[in-house]
């Protein structure tokens, strides 16, 4: 390779300028990236943690409208403000007939994926006067929204919340749950620390 | 701590009232925290768990995918320009298809991300992660260099194509370069449609996806509708999506067209057979030389070449 | 036996103080008038306190008769020859003229003042910070907190209130009872002002009336004249009327009644045995009285 031919002169030219337009063009954008947009739902806006929406039907869209198998949404339970209730609304169906060991005899999940256990000290002669914690699996939970419309105030504390799995969660530009929300609570945004 | 206690009880029990619950920042749902039982309470040394925080974005997955995206674009390069072997690059597609199409359910897309980065170069309050940039950058830096390597190797929705492809015809080079125009226009809408104020921003290449549907064995039926029509009209009419439809490959055709290597038939050992005229299903190959703007790379020429043997592991240097 | 019970039915007969109250309505107390003293304002009839936002309203038997601003938002209200308003951190004490008296502070004893009952002798509060009752003397010493010697640190209130009411206990020269509602074990309590437990009723049940519905009722509590204990509940609405054994007698009234957002309603009985009820959503009181079947 002694010398360049014209062609190849020009040719290296067009190659060069192209080069610093798409580096231009990746500067820009690196300097305005973000490491963390997703989408993330409102709860505020979700009809099923709103306050205040009461009577309304629950909404599954998180549950049927996403392109997973099993959607990225799932229900989570913000344990800090959970009130640890003897008779969880979010676990029980709470209008089903009561068993003899005076709960509810039907669970409200769909999927049986809220795992009930007394925690601290257990009273052996009376299971109203234990605290209860409320676990949520993931593997099972498929954001139906069920639990969350039932802990909700004024029924419950509202501990429960339907979200954005992040690691499962394709990130479609055209997020086709967010296309079915009828509240328009998805919103591509920095996620909650 | 007593009175903070107290405030933030009242202000729960506001809210509890139904008060100012429009007011709040979206990631704040306040609720009365403070009437759930403390750890003291439950006593018997009970821990509040973590809550099961939506686990954040995995970044070695990002950057493994995109470790990939950049590997497979210099395989390809090298099995197609420098091997020269047919068969290695139809594994590769293979592989390519099945991790970036069904395995990654097809979201390594740089097709997909036109439309991201328009918005982010349009909207300044708008951005894309540096893992978008680089999916959309890689294929285009491999085009300036080694020509449309991504759509012969990596693309898994070429690969899909190329997989269907069972009796290719030649469209007649007219009607080839009068749809090949299409793309441009599609890409021209997809943009303007992208760049749109946020409210009417729509993401048509997304939602026209003719194949993601397949990947994810699941879709909207328009999807799935135009996918099939694609695969069965590719089984004649090689890559279809790719040479009429794809606004990435308009992308490609423009930075390829300055590549600095390309498919190159060699001209000192050509036998001028017109073989691997025949054999291009994409109609890449003019006057006895691969179209640098049009050729997918998938080496077929190669293969159909009488003096391929000799071809294979020629020195590119003397090709161009 | 020879009293035949007359059936236990009613009615909603109208409401009180709709568009009084611009964010929450949240205590309810009457007060017989003849324990009042206001010459300047005769009324035959018995006067409702209410309280929310930062104010008290006084309804007579149709319309506001008088109210006057609270230093901060009123949580609870009782009456006697004052006007007792429990907020955060402090109990306000006015005369019946809306003049302040008195403020007593105290935030560590009087977290957040969801309930007050006053005797001659004594002061019980409760403070649903803590979750549990504060007896006091008159001159404000605490003798001993009713409550908090439960498994759960207190009375179990995921609603976020305590409330309670002062009843006789049987015979003459009787204690004071105080029955409390605890909502998060679906029980009304009974303790002595020593903070012994007395009695309970309740149980959860999701269809019966007869038990408590949902994670926590009932969750206010009073008494009628008779003794009977008068208790609402949340999620949907509802008010009942038990005997002091645990017997449901009516349901005086159901959601239809109500916001359906409304909890903690507060209730107050009053002459005739009308029941008072604070929609704390609605917020406006729904007065419900007997239904006078031939007796």
């Amino acid at each position: 390779m002694s010398r360049l031919t014209r062609r190849e002169m020009l040719g290296h030219a067009a190659r060069g300028a192209a080069l610093v337009g798409m580096g231009g063009v990746t500067a820009y954008l690196t300097v305005k990236a973000h490491d963390t947009y997703a989408w993330e739902i409102d709860p505020n806006k979700c009809i099923n943690s709103q306050l205040g929406a009461l009577g309304v039907e629950i909404c599954d869209a998180c549950a049927t409208d996403c392109v997973l198998p099993l959607s990225a949404v799932r229900a989570v339970n913000h344990y800090p403000e959970c009130g640890r209730c003897y008779i969880c609304p979010a676990y029980f169906e709470i209008k089903s007939a009561v068993g003899p060991d005076g709960l509810p005899s039907e669970k409200l999940c769909p999927r049986d994926a809220i795992e009930r256990k007394a925690i601290g000290w257990i009273d052996p002669d009376d299971p109203a006067n234990n605290f209860y914690e409320y676990v949520i699996d993931e593997s099972l939970c498929n954001g139906c929204g069920r639990c969350v419309m039932a802990c909700k105030e004024p029924a419950g504390l509202g501990s429960i919340r339907l979200e954005v799995r992040h690691d499962v969660c394709l990130d479609c530009n055209r997020c086709s749950i967010s296309t079915a929300c009828p509240e328009d609570a998805y919103e591509r945004r920095e996620p909650a620390a | 701590m007593r009175r903070a206690i107290h405030v933030s009880l009242v202000v729960a029990l506001l809210l509890a009232f139904g008060l100012s619950a429009a007011a709040q920042d979206p990631a704040d749902y306040q609720r009365p925290v403070d009437v759930a039982p403390t750890d003291e309470v439950i006593g018997e040394g009970y821990v509040t768990p973590e809550v099961q925080r939506p686990r954040s974005l995995a970044p070695w997955r990002q950057v493994l995918d995109m470790a990939l995206l950049g590997g497979a674009l210099l395989l390809a390069a090298w099995i197609v320009l420098k091997r020269r072997s047919r068969r290695l690059a139809f594994a590769l597609t293979v592989v390519c298809l099945a991790y970036f199409g069904f395995y990654r359910e097809g979201c390594i897309c740089p097709i997909g991300s036109i439309q991201n980065v328009a918005v982010a170069l349009a909207d300044p309050n708008h951005a894309v992660p540096y893992f978008v940039i680089g999916i959309f950058m890689l294929p285009l830096l491999a085009a300036l260099f080694f020509g449309r390597v991504f759509c012969g190797g990596v693309c898994a929705l070429g690969a899909i194509q190329e997989l269907v492809l069972l009796k290719p015809i030649q469209v007649p080079p007219r009607l080839d370069r009068a749809l090949g125009s299409l793309k441009w226009l599609y890409l021209v809408a997809a943009v303007a449609l992208a760049v749109l104020p946020a409210a009417g921003r729509d993401f048509i290449i997304c939602r026209f996806d003719p194949f993601v549907g397949f990947f994810r064995f699941t879709g909207p039926v328009h999807m799935m509708l135009i996918g099939g029509a694609f695969l069965l009209l590719g089984l004649f009419v090689g890559r279809p999506y790719c040479r009429y439809l794809c606004p990435y490959g308009a992308l490609l055709s423009l930075t390829s067209r300055l590549s600095w290597r390309g498919v190159s038939i060699t001209p000192d050992r050509e036998l001028d057979c017109g073989l691997c005229n025949k054999a291009c299903p994409y109609g890449a190959i003019e006057e006895m030389r691969a179209v640098r703007t049009s050729c997918l790379a998938c080496a077929r020429c190669y293969e159909s070449c009488p003096v391929h043997l000799s071809c294979r592991g020629a020195d590119a240097e003397a090709a161009s | 036996m020879t009293q035949v019970a007359a059936p236990l039915e009613y009615r909603l007969a109208g409401t009180l103080g709709a568009g009084d109250f611009d964010h929450a309505l949240r205590g309810l107390a009457m007060v017989s008038v003849m324990h009042v003293v206001a010459p300047t304002e005769p009324t035959p009839f018995n006067l409702l306190h209410a309280v929310g936002d930062s104010r008290v309203a006084v309804y007579g038997r149709e319309r506001q008769v008088r109210s006057w601003p609270t230093s901060k938002d009123g949580y609870s209200v009782a009456v006697d020859d004052t006007v007792w308003v429990g907020e955060a951190g402090q109990i306000e004490i006015f005369d019946p003229l809306g003049r302040l008296i008195d403020t007593w502070r105290d935030d560590d004893l009087l977290g957040l003042v969801t309930a007050i009952g006053i005797t001659r002798e004594s002061v019980f509060v409760a403070d649903a910070a803590a979750r549990c009752i504060r007896h006091f003397d008159r001159e404000r010493n605490l003798l001993n907190n009713i409550g908090d010697r439960h498994r759960k640190g207190g009375f179990d209130i995921p609603n976020g209130v305590v409330d309670f009411v002062l009843g006789r206990g049987r015979g003459r020269g009787s204690r004071w009872v105080v029955h409390v509602a605890n909502p998060g074990m679906h029980r009304v309590e009974r303790y002595t002002p020593d903070g012994e437990l007395l009695g309970r009723f309740g149980r959860f049940d999701g269809v019966d009336p007869e038990g408590f519905p949902g994670c926590c009722n009932p969750t206010n509590v009073t008494l009628t004249s008779s003794g009977r204990v008068v208790v609402t509940e949340k999620a949907p609405p509802r008010v009942k009327i038990y005997d002091s054994e645990g017997q449901l007698l009516t349901v005086v009234a159901a959601d239809e009644a109500f916001d359906p957002a409304a909890k903690n309603m507060d209730v107050a009985t009053g002459f005739m045995d009308r029941i008072y009820v604070a929609d704390t959503a609605g917020r406006q009181i729904c007065v419900f009285e007997r239904t006078e079947k031939q007796s």
